[in-house]
């Protein structure tokens, strides 16, 4: 097998394996109540697309259009969010489940379990191409062993596939920039322009890419244009101008394919076009503040702390992980600073600008943090990249030294050998966290923070939206009334938009339905699930003074941590 | 050749590597050992449960185990107890506690008994209880009631500062004063205050503060204002024995100060 071959036979092998993976995984994973939104929503857009395609009369009028994607309310047809994914997801349930069989939930998330499997990918080309085979088979293996990264892309949500289009549209972009010119870097202008445009028809993270994208470019180009720029007054300026002309079409096509991709996907922007941007901004602009918990405060209101996005990274992302990172960019600092030589034509320096775009707002201290690692997913393709580059690096200068006392180590399978143990001993150890963290990984800390439990002492959020609570039904199918008796209403809480899917899917036993919310649904119930983090502890003492007790009768934990609880009406009216 | 800790050197980022990625998984992964399961909790329920004297209050450390320490010892917990103004009135706290951990209301205290199973410590601190002599919240339906108000006065146990609190709870009108005052009570050497902005959400929408004044007899024995942020505020105030009137006068601070939740407790102590 040639190295060409080779390397694309690695990256199929990591693309099915992520793939089968994440759609693995996520079947134990509960339902997060936004999911549920999403998939009503890209019901409706899959229907209409379909209708289109049928040639339906009315369909693409304003009205028609309406209808499936809008209306008068902020959340009409969940028109706040751009549909690309929830498109994909209502298509995926059509084929996957209406035409195949396989079951709703399933069918629903397969999308994203894909987007996951193509970010494996393109941070296994990436790498590849700007550092090694080596660097790039760990950058991957350790990007798919990221515990909350494979949470969320087995979800019908959109933190995982925007972290992937992210990724994607600088990978493209990168390779638009490369030091060779011709009809490849045309094409990959063009494909950048219409991912970042996908990107942006996925979720609104999309609007920071160029703040990554256009200082990296301008440094590109004038670094390419500088050697042949006559010296002379303000030469950098006049390489930059030279630069940005030979590159003219990467630009052009960001910014002219982007925004008419983004369109073209969105129908809902086809007509009144400046007024429905204007509303889907404006909508986060002033986004709701949600509770999350923080080093032990809860946080709703600005300002919140600034390194909220570092602290949080720093505790969830494996330890091992984080220190080959802090190696790489160690590392590729030396080796720039000894050579002033280039970051791999710009990659590192991309990358880097990702990193600082994806997690730069949060740096504010007034944007809405609710959903912590995932609001900055993107960037943490970015951390395991330099954690393929440490790692090689270290077993690499490990052989060197070991080389020189040692005849074994100077055999030429050796740097392989030591890039196998040192980059198996971080892939099996984040693997490892990763297994375990499953199917609670909101709730999963790692080393750093002492798991579970040291997280849960340190006040660190403990889950958000809800999905935990799957993790109860096998307990409250025990408590279920027996056939022809009358049911027994459950207050779920945050949990109340998926009880119908866990109903529909067989995983709520009978006779368990919904009690409805806030106190004239605990009034109302004989059973009360009370999913824990600090903000929803107004559930227990809304159920305590109705029960007339503290104590729940059952308490699903993960390493000890509670993360939801079970209340028994003590006498059953 | 180059040196040995030159050499050393380089090794080093290797080395530590691959002990960074032991270390680090062996903590998160194992991190659930060091948290006692039902089987150590059980037991010291058991063991609590015979050494448990009447009228003592259980509470529970870290916060965060609360849940598993309930599912074992709820039954010995009264929701009054939950969510009481502090725990002065009982005569000794059993606290219950994993990694070391300590409830805010034993400090200072000393404990006289304490015994560990599995994980799970328990310690006795006695105290000298406080009598209660008038708890005024659960009599806010007798209260004379005054000003604009949105909302209550109603007897809840509300969500102040995240934690359970039994209060009378009322929502006066934005700018706005309500005053309930209760006529001919017994006091005792102290009054015991409570206070606080109910509701998290409330909080979070409305963030002007409220405000509590105590007077008693006429005169303004004490008055204090608190923000969403300051939780359950308490304070005591020193008293005559004896019976008396007296007048908590509840404000919604500033006319943004819609829906504002106040919350208190009191009780006459002696």
């Amino acid at each position: 097998m040639t190295g060409r071959w080779r390397v694309r036979a690695i990256g199929l092998a990591l693309f099915v394996v992520t793939l089968a993976t994440a759609v693995g995984a996520q079947r134990d994973v509960g339902v997060a109540r936004d999911e549920v939104v999403y998939m009503g929503a890209g019901d409706g857009y899959a229907r209409w697309w379909i209708d289109v395609v049928h040639g339906k009369a009315g369909a693409t009028s304003a009205k028609g259009i309406t209808a499936a994607w809008g209306g008068p309310g902020a959340t009409d047809h969940n028109r706040e969010h751009p549909p690309f994914m929830k498109t994909l997801f209502g298509l995926s349930h059509k084929l996957l489940h209406d035409g195949l069989g396989v079951s709703h939930v399933t069918a629903y998330r397969a999308p994203s379990a894909l987007m996951h499997a193509f970010l494996i990918l393109i941070v296994f080309a990436w790498a590849v191409a700007a550092w090694g085979l080596a660097e790039a088979v760990i950058a991957a293996l350790l990007t798919l062993a990221l515990p909350r990264a494979l949470f969320h892309a087995g979800l019908a949500c959109f933190d995982g596939p925007i972290a992937t289009l992210w990724v994607a549209t600088l990978y493209c972009y990168w390779r638009s920039v490369g030091p060779r010119r011709g009809r490849w870097t045309w094409w990959w202008a063009i494909v950048a322009g219409v991912v970042w445009g996908l990107a942006l028809a996925t979720k609104h993270n999309a609007l920071l890419l160029p703040f990554a994208i256009a200082p990296h470019f301008a440094w590109v180009v004038a670094r390419q244009a500088y050697a042949t720029t006559a010296p002379g007054p303000v030469r950098g300026l006049r390489a930059l101008g030279r630069g940005l002309r030979a590159r003219w079409y990467v630009p052009v096509a960001l910014i002219a394919l982007g925004p008419l991709t983004l369109i073209a996907v969105w129908p809902w922007l086809w007509f009144d076009t400046v007024a429905h941007i204007r509303a889907w901004l404006q909508f986060h602009l002033h986004h709701v503040h949600y509770n999350f918990e923080y080093l032990g405060d809860n946080w709703n209101h600005p300002p919140f702390p600034w390194h909220v996005a570092v602290v949080t990274t720093l505790l969830t992302v494996p330890a091992g992980t984080l220190a080959a990172a802090a190696i790489g960019v160690l590392a590729r600092a030396r080796g720039w600073w000894r050579t002033r030589g280039e970051l791999a034509d710009g990659a590192a320096l991309l990358l880097g600008l990702s990193l600082a775009a994806s997690m730069g707002p949060f740096f504010l201290g007034s944007t809405p943090i609710f959903g912590a690692e995932k609001h900055w997913e993107a960037a943490i393709p970015t951390v395991c990249l330099a954690a393929g580059v440490g790692a090689a690096w270290a077993a690499r200068a490990a052989v060197a030294a070991l080389g020189e006392a040692w005849a074994l180590a100077r055999h030429r399978h050796a740097p392989i050998v030591a890039i196998a143990v040192v980059g198996g001993a971080l892939v099996a150890g984040a693997a490892a966290e990763t297994a375990h963290a499953h199917p609670y990984a909101l709730t999963s800390y790692n080393g750093l923070a002492g798991g579970a439990p040291g997280g849960a002492d340190l006040g660190m959020n403990r889950q958000f939206w809800g999905y935990a609570a799957r993790g109860v039904l096998p307990f409250l199918r025990t408590q279920a009334p027996p056939a022809g008796a009358p049911p027994r209403p459950v207050y779920t809480h945050d949990a109340t938009p998926a009880w119908g899917v866990y109903a529909r899917d067989r995983l709520l036993a009978p006779g368990l339905p919904d009690a409805g919310h806030e106190d004239a649904g605990v009034a109302r119930s004989q059973l009360a699930i009370v999913i824990h983090e600090r903000h929803f502890r107004r559930h227990d003492f809304m159920i305590w003074q109705s029960y007339g007790t503290v104590q729940p009768v059952f308490v699903l934990r993960f390493d000890g941590v509670p993360i939801v609880s079970v209340y028994r009406r003590p006498t059953p009216r | 050749m180059p040196s040995i800790p030159s050499r050393l050197a380089r090794l080093a980022p290797a080395l530590a590597l691959v002990v960074i990625a032991a270390w680090g998984t062996c903590r998160a992964v194992g991190a659930g050992a060091g948290v006692p399961g039902d089987g150590a909790w059980a037991a010291a329920s058991q063991r609590l449960r015979a050494e448990l004297g009447p009228g003592e209050l259980i509470v529970v450390a870290p916060a965060w185990v609360e849940p598993t320490a309930y599912l074992h010892v709820g039954d010995l917990i009264t929701v009054d107890a939950a969510g009481r103004l502090d725990a002065a009135r009982y005569p000794a706290i059993w606290e219950l506690s994993i990694r070391g951990a300590r409830a805010p209301e034993t400090r200072g205290l000393t404990a006289d008994r304490a015994f560990t199973i599995g994980g799970v410590t328990a310690r006795r601190y006695p105290q000298a209880a406080r009598a209660v002599v008038t708890d005024f919240a659960p009599q806010v339906a007798t209260a004379a009631v005054g000003g604009a108000r949105t909302g209550g006065p109603t007897y809840v146990l509300a969500e102040v500062g995240f934690a359970p609190h039994r209060c009378a709870q009322v929502t006066p009108a934005p700018d706005g004063e309500v005053t309930l005052t209760f006529a001919d009570v017994a006091l005792g050497t102290e009054l015991a205050v409570g206070v606080g902005l109910a509701d998290v959400f409330t909080r979070r929408d409305v963030r002007a503060p409220g405000e509590l004044a105590v007077a008693i007899d006429g005169f303004e024995a004490a008055r204090w204002r608190f923000g969403v942020d300051d939780g359950w505020v308490r304070r005591t105030i020193a008293t005559r024995p004896g019976r008396g009137t007296v007048t908590f006068t509840a404000r919604a601070v500033g006319l943004k100060a819609t829906g504002r939740l106040i919350c208190f407790a009191a009780e006459a102590r002696s």
